[in-house]
C-alpha cells in the first residue's frame, strides 16, 4: 500500500502556509498565527504517521515525470523522516518563539513568510529521494534564508546577507555542476536504489571522485566546513529564531544531510570507501572540529561564539560518516539530533538574554542566572551538553563516536574528541560560572545593558516556553536514550538499514 | 522493597533540592531557613541502601542501558560515603548558623551563597551515590561528572580571592580528568564492545595496550584520588572549602576516585600481563612517592586545613600503593581489598572528623582546653594507626602482604605511617595557635563527635564480608603503634630545628605555582601566532578586495567600450556594410 499523499501533504502543509501568510495583510496578526501554529501542529502529526509507517516497514513515494530521465520523486525513508522530525518538531518551537521574539516589529508578514518557505524547503529536502529534487530545495532554502538573514535591515546585516549569498551561490554552481556530470554519467539514479554506483568504478574512477569532491564540496559550504564556513559567524545578526533554525536544523543541517545522503545513499558507503574519500572526509571534519573550537574560545560576543561553536560540532556529523562503521554511523545521525536540540537551545536562551536584558557580550552576563533561572538553566543543560558531558544527550554522541572511532582503529580521532571536549569546556564553562557565581546587576552592581520586563515570568512565557522544552528534550533524549523512539533508537534503525541490508 | 529504597535514595536528594528551591521562593528572607531538617536527611535513604543488602537492577531505558548493584563493595562504600555525608550535613547546619543569620538580616549576598550550597550540595551527594551503586560505564561516567561539577559550589563557597583560585585549580584540573577518563572509557570499551565496568575490566585484561588505557583511567581518576602530580587542586581547595565540605570532599569525595580504580583495573586476576605488572610497579612507585613526598611538604604548611589536605594526599599515595598491589601482586588481592576499604572508610570519618575539627578550634566551645584537644587528637592518632580502628585497619592490610612475604612495602607503609603522625601533630599545633574562643554550637560539635565516634570504631558498622577482618593479636601491636609516637618526635625535632626560619613556610600547592608559570610561559609564542595569523588574514583580506577591485576596474572599462559601441553604432554599422561592400565588388572583380 502506497500513501503517495503523505509525503506530499507534509510538504505541502508548509508550502499553502506559505502562500497563506503571503496572501493575507500585514495587520491580520492572529490569523497568521493561529494559521502558522495549526500547520505546524499539522505538520508534527502528519510526520508522525510517516515515522509510523516507515517503522512497520511501508515507504511512501509520490512522483512525477518533469522532462525525459529527469524525475521528481518524494519518498519517506528512515533517514528521510528523521530529518523531517527533526524540522518539524523544531519548526513548531521556533516559531512559537518567532511570535514572542518579534512581537509588535515591523515585516512580520514577510518574516513568518519566509520562514515557513524554509521549512518547506527542509521537509522537500527530506524526502527528495534523487539528486535533482533534492537540489530544487536546496536552493530553494538558499534563497529564501536570504529575506531571514537581512531581516534586520542594517547594513551590517545587508552585508551579512551578501556574503551568505556569494558562499551559497557559488556553492549551489558547484553542486549543480556535480549533479550535471553524475546525470551524463548515470541518469537518474534514486536515493534508494540498492546498487549504487559501483557498477561505474572501474571505468570512470576519476570522474566518479571528481563528481563526489564537487557534490560535497558544494555541501560543505552549508554545512560550514573549515574553510569555507566564513558566512556563518557573519550571518549572526539575523534574529534569533533565525539563527537558531539555521543552526539547528535548515542551513547548516541540509548540508550535513545531503553530505548524509550523498555518502550513504548516492555512492554507497563502500563504494566511498573504495574511492578513498572517507578518510579525507575524517581529517577535514577534525580539523573544522578543532579550528572552530579554537576561533569560538577567541570570541567575546554570545552569538559568534556559538555560531563557532556550531561549525566545530556540526562537523561531528561528517567526522561520525568517516570512521566507516555502524557506530560511527549511528553517532552522526544520532548528533544531526541531539546537536540540533541543544543548539536551538542555546541560541532560545542567548535571545532571551538579548531581548530581555540587552546582553550581547558575554562579560555582561554576570549573575544573570538570579534574573533569569530558566533560561539560565537551560543555558548551562545545553552547554554541558556540547562538553558532552551525562545525561545531556551530547554525551551520548561522543560515546559512539569514540567507539567508533576505536573499532575502525582510527585511534586519533578518539584523542581530536577529547581535545573538542576539553575545548568546550574552556569555552562554555566561564558562561556558565558567569551565570551563577559571579555577581552583577541582579546582586546590585551596576544595570543591565537594555533591561525590559517583557512578561509575568523572567521573560514572554512565548519566548521561555519553547526553550523549556528543547531543553528537557536534549535532556531527555540523553537520559533515556534507551527508549524506543529515542533518537538513539531511531538513529540505530536508520544504520541497521544501511549496514544490514 | 530495595527497589523502593534505591528510587528513594536516588530521588530524594533530587526532593530535597526541589524543596529547599521551593521554599526559598516562598518564604521571605528574614525567616528563611536554608538547611532544614528535610535539608539535612539528603543522605538518609542511601544509608539505609546500604543495609538492606546485596541487590541488583538493570533499566534497559536509562542512557546507554543501566546496571546498578550493591555488593560486597558498593555497600561497604556506600556506607561510608553516606553516613559521612550525613553527619557533615548536619555540621554544616551549625557551620553555616552565622552566615544563616546574616541572610536572614538581609545580606544578599550571603543568600545567593547559602542558597547556592544547599542547592548543590545534595546534588553533589547525588552523583556520589549513583557513581558508587553504578555497574555501567554511563551511569559511572555521570555520577562522577555531576559530583565534580556540582562540588565546585561547595569549594568556591566564601568567594574570596583565596576561595575562587582554589576552585580554579580545582575546576581545571577536573576538566582535565574528565578528559582522560573519557578517552580512556572509549578506548577500552571500544575494543572490548562492552557498556559495562565489568565488560572493561576483561577488555583492559586481554587488550594488546591494556597498560596504557589503564594508565589513562589511573590518571583520570587520579585527579580525584590526589595522585602525585595532579594533586595540586587539594591543597589550594581545601583550606578555603567550609570545614563541613572540606570533610565530604577529603573523605567521600577522593574516594571516589579510589574507587574508580578499583572499579576499572583488572586487579587480582592471574592473568595480567607484564605491561600491566608493570603499570603496577609504577602505580606503586606514585603511591609511595605521594606518601612521602606530601608528608614532608606538608608539615611546613601554616593553614591546619592545608596539612590536613596534605596529609590526604599522603593517605590517598597508601591507598594508591596498596591498590597497585592487585596488579603486581594478584594473589594478595582477595585477601587485601576488604583492608583497603577498610582503610578507606577509617580515614574517610577519620579525615571527616579532623576537617570538622578546624572549625572546632576556631569557635572553642566551653569546654576544658586539654579534653578539646584530646578529642581533636583522637582521630589523627587513629590515623596514625597507633588506636581503634586505625589500627585494625593497619592490621587489615599488614596482614595480607605479611602471608604473601612483601615485607618491603610493609617497612614503606610503616615509615609513611610516620609521616602522618608527623603531619597530624602539626596541623594539631596549627589548630592550638590558631584557636579563637566561642561560637560553636550544638550541631557543630555534636556532629562531630558522631563523626570521632564513627570513625574509631568504623570496622563494627562497615557491612564488610564476615570474617574479613579481625583484631590484630597482642604481639603485632608494637609493630602497628610504633609509627605513632616516632612521628611526633619528628614533628618536634623538625620544629626546634626550623625555629631559625621564623616562620616562613613553603606555599600551599607546590606544583601549581610551576605549572602555571609554565602556562604562561607557553601562552606567549602562542599569542604571538595568532597575532600573526590576524595580521596574515587582513593583508589577504586586502589584497583580495584589491584584486576584486581590479578586476571589477577592468570590467567597467570593457562595458564603457560597449557603451562607446552602443554610442556610435549606426557610424559602425556604415562602415560595415561599405566594407561588405567593398569585399563583395573585389570578389565579384576576381
Amino acid at each position: 500500500m502506497n500513501a503517495a499523499w503523505l509525503p506530499l501533504t507534509a510538504l505541502a502543509t508548509s508550502l499553502l502556509v506559505v502562500v497563506v501568510i503571503f496572501a493575507l495583510p500585514e495587520e491580520a496578526r492572529r490569523l497568521r498565527t493561529t494559521i502558522n501554529l495549526m500547520a505546524a501542529v499539522v505538520k508534527i502529526i502528519l510526520v508522525t504517521l510517516m515515522v509510523r509507517r516507515v517503522a512497520a516497514g511501508h515507504e511512501d513515494i509520490f512522483s512525477f515525470q518533469v522532462i525525459g530521465g529527469v524525475d521528481f520523486v518524494l519518498r519517506s525513508d528512515a533517514l528521510g523522516v528523521m530529518f523531517a522530525g527533526l524540522s518539524s518538531l523544531l519548526w513548531l518551537c521556533t516559531t512559537i518563539y518567532a511570535i514572542g521574539y518579534l512581537e509588535g516589529s515591523a515585516n512580520r508578514k514577510r518574516f513568518f513568510g519566509f520562514f515557513s518557505l524554509c521549512v518547506a524547503s527542509t521537509i522537500g529536502i527530506a524526502l527528495a529521494d534523487n539528486l535533482f529534487t533534492f537540489l530544487i530545495f536546496y536552493e530553494m532554502l538558499t534563497l529564501s534564508t536570504y529575506p531571514l538573514v537581512v531581516h534586520n535591515g542594517t547594513q551590517q546585516a545587508l552585508d551579512a546577507g551578501r556574503v551568505y549569498l556569494r558562499y551559497t551561490l557559488s556553492a549551489g554552481v558547484v553542486l549543480l555542476l556535480g549533479t550535471v556530470l553524475l546525470y551524463s554519467l548515470t541518469g537518474d539514479q534514486s536515493f534508494s536504489s540498492e546498487e549504487g554506483l559501483g557498477d561505474y568504478l572501474n571505468d570512470h574512477r576519476g570522474l566518479l571522485t571528481l563528481i563526489f569532491a564537487l557534490l560535497v564540496g558544494g555541501l560543505a559550504v552549508k554545512t560550514a566546513m573549515v574553510p569555507l564556513h566564513g558566512w556563518l559567524p557573519r550571518a549572526m545578526v539575523a534574529p534569533a529564531p533565525v539563527s537558531a533554525l539555521l543552526h539547528a536544523v535548515a542551513v547548516v543541517k541540509a548540508g550535513a544531510f545531503g553530505i548524509l545522503r550523498v555518502v550513504y545513499d548516492l555512492f554507497g558507503i563502500e563504494l566511498s570507501v573504495e574511492l578513498g574519500v572517507i578518510t579525507a572526509l575524517a581529517v577535514a571534519a577534525s580539523f573544522t572540529i578543532i579550528y572552530g573550537s579554537l576561533r569560538a574560545i577567541a570570541q567575546e560576543e554570545l552569538k559568534p561564539r556559538l555560531a563557532y561553536s556550531t561549525v566545530s560540532q556540526v562537523s561531528y556529523v561528517i567526522l561520525g560518516i568517516g570512521l566507516f562503521g555502524p557506530f560511527g554511523t549511528v553517532g552522526a545521525l544520532a548528533h544531526l539530533l541531539h546537536q540540533g536540540l541543544m543548539k536551538v537551545t542555546l541560541f532560545f536562551c542567548a535571545g532571551n538574554y538579548a531581548e530581555e536584558l540587552g546582553i550581547h557580550r558575554i562579560d555582561e552576563m554576570d549573575g544573570a542566572g538570579k534574573r533569569m533561572p530558566l533560561t539560565s538553566i537551560a543555558f548551562t543543560i545545553g552547554a554541558f551538553g556540547m562538553i558532552g558531558l551525562p545525561p545531556v544527550a551530547g554525551f551520548i554522541t561522543k560515546w559512539y563516536l569514540g567507539v567508533g572511532a576505536i573499532q575502525a582503529e582510527m585511534y586519533w580521532v578518539v584523542a581530536v574528541l577529547v581535545a573538542s571536549s576539553t575545548l568546550n569546556a574552556m569555552y562554555f564553562l566561564p558562561i556558565v560560572h558567569r551565570l551563577w557565581f559571579r555577581s552583577g546587576p541582579a546582586h546590585g552592581k551596576g544595570s543591565w545593558p537594555k533591561e525590559q520586563r517583557l512578561g509575568r515570568f523572567e521573560t514572554h512565557s512565548w519566548l521561555l516556553l519553547p526553550m523549556v522544552f528543547t531543553a528537557l528534550v536534549s535532556l531527555g533524549a540523553g537520559l533515556f536514550a534507551g527508549l524506543p523512539f529515542s533518537p538513539l533508537d531511531w538513529a540505530a534503525r536508520v544504520a541497521n538499514g544501511e549496514y544490514l541490508p | 522493597m530495595m527497589t523502593m529504597l534505591l528510587a528513594l535514595a536516588l530521588l530524594w536528594p533530587l526532593v530535597v533540592i526541589g524543596w529547599t528551591l521551593w521554599s526559598a521562593y516562598r518564604a521571605p528572607a528574614a525567616y528563611q531557613s536554608y538547611f532544614s531538617a528535610l535539608w539535612l536527611s539528603a543522605a538518609w535513604p542511601a544509608l539505609l541502601l546500604a543495609y538492606g543488602g546485596e541487590a541488583q537492577w538493570t533499566m534497559d531505558a536509562w542512557m546507554l542501558g543501566g546496571e546498578w548493584a550493591l555488593n560486597s563493595l558498593s555497600r561497604p562504600w556506600l556506607a561510608f560515603t553516606a553516613l559521612l555525608w550525613g553527619v557533615a550535613a548536619i555540621h554544616a547546619r551549625g557551620y553555616f548558623a552565622a552566615e544563616q543569620a546574616k541572610a536572614q538580616k538581609g545580606d544578599q549576598d550571603t543568600q545567593r551563597r547559602l542558597l547556592r550550597l544547599a542547592l548543590l550540595w545534595p546534588l553533589t551527594l547525588l552523583g556520589n551515590v549513583l557513581l558508587i551503586i553504578a555497574q555501567d560505564i554511563a551511569s559511572f561516567y555521570l555520577g562522577f561528572a555531576l559530583m565534580t561539577f556540582a562540588a565546585y559550589a561547595l569549594v568556591v563557597h566564601s568567594g574570596t580571592v583565596e576561595a575562587r583560585l582554589g576552585a580554579k585549580a580545582y575546576l581545571m584540573l577536573a576538566v582535565v580528568g574528565e578528559g582522560l577518563i573519557i578517552g580512556g572509557f572509549l578506548w577500552a570499551a571500544g575494543e572490548a564492545d562492552t557498556l559495562t565496568l565489568q565488560g572493561l575490566r576483561e577488555g583492559i585484561l586481554v587488550a594488546e595496550q591494556g597498560a596504557w588505557m589503564a594508565a589513562l583511567l589511573c590518571l583520570g581518576f587520579g585527579v580525584k584520588a590526589g595522585v602525585i602530580g595532579l594533586h595540586v587542586w587539594l591543597p589550594l581547595a581545601h583550606p578555603v572549602a567550609p570545614a563541613p565540605a572540606s570533610a565530604v570532599l577529603s573523605g567521600a569525595m577522593i574516594k571516589a576516585g579510589l574507587l574508580g580504580w578499583i572499579s576499572v583495573l583488572p586487579l587480582g586476576d592471574e592473568q595480567v600481563s607484564v605491561s600491566l605488572a608493570q603499570f603496577g610497579n609504577i602505580m606503586l612507585m606514585a603511591g609511595l612517592a605521594a606518601a612521602f613526598g606530601a608528608a614532608l611538604y606538608g608539615v611546613f604548611q601554616r593553614h591546619p586545613k592545608a596539612v590536613l589536605a596534605y596529609s590526604s594526599i599522603s593517605q590517598m599515595g597508601m591507598m594508591t600503593s596498596l591498590v597497585a598491589m592487585g596488579l603486581v601482586a594478584p594473589d594478595v588481592w582477595p585477601l587485601l581489598w576488604p583492608g583497603l576499604v577498610l582503610f578507606a572508610a577509617h580515614h574517610a570519618l577519620a579525615k571527616g572528623s579532623l576537617f570538622m575539627g578546624t572549625s572546632i578550634s576556631e569557635h572553642l566551645p566551653r569546654w576544658p582546653l586539654p579534653l578539646v584537644w584530646a578529642l581533636l587528637a583522637l582521630p589523627g592518632i587513629s590515623l596514625a594507626g597507633a588506636i581503634g580502628a586505625g589500627m585494625i585497619s593497619k592490621w587489615g592490610v599488614k596482614s595480607p602482604l605479611y602471608e604473601m612475604h612483601h615485607e618491603s612495602l610493609i617497612k614503606l607503609l610503616s615509615w609513611a605511617a610516620v609521616g602522618t603522625a608527623a603531619l597530624v601533630s602539626v596541623a594539631l599545633w596549627r589548630q592550638w595557635q590558631q584557636r579563637h574562643k566561642g561560637g560553636s554550637n550544638r550541631e557543630q560539635w555534636g556532629a562531630w563527635l558522631v563523626a570521632i565516634a564513627a570513625a574509631l570504631l568504623t570496622p563494627f558498622w562497615l557491612p564488610l564480608p564476615a570474617g574479613s577482618i579481625e583484631m590484630p593479636p597482642f604481639k603485632e601491636w608494637l609493630g602497628i603503634i610504633w609509627p605513632f609516637p616516632v612521628g611526633v618526635l619528628f614533628a618536634a625535632l623538625g620544629w626546634l630545628l626550623t625555629r631559625p626560619l621564623k616562620g616562613k613556610s613553603l606555599p600551599a600547592g607546590d606544583l601549581w605555582w610551576l605549572y602555571a608559570g609554565m602556562f604562561g610561559a607557553a601562552l606567549v609564542p602562542i599569542r604571538l601566532f595568532g597575532h600573526y595569523c590576524a595580521e596574515l588574514k587582513a593583508a589577504s583580506v586586502a589584497s583580495a578586495q584589491k584584486t576584486e577591485e581590479m578586476l571589477m576596474g577592468d570590467l567597467t572599462r570593457l562595458l564603457s567600450t560597449e557603451s562607446w559601441l552602443r554610442h556610435h553604432a549606426s557610424g559602425l554599422m556604415m562602415l560595415l556594410a561599405v566594407l561588405l561592400a567593398a569585399l563583395m565588388m573585389w570578389e565579384g572583380q576576381r
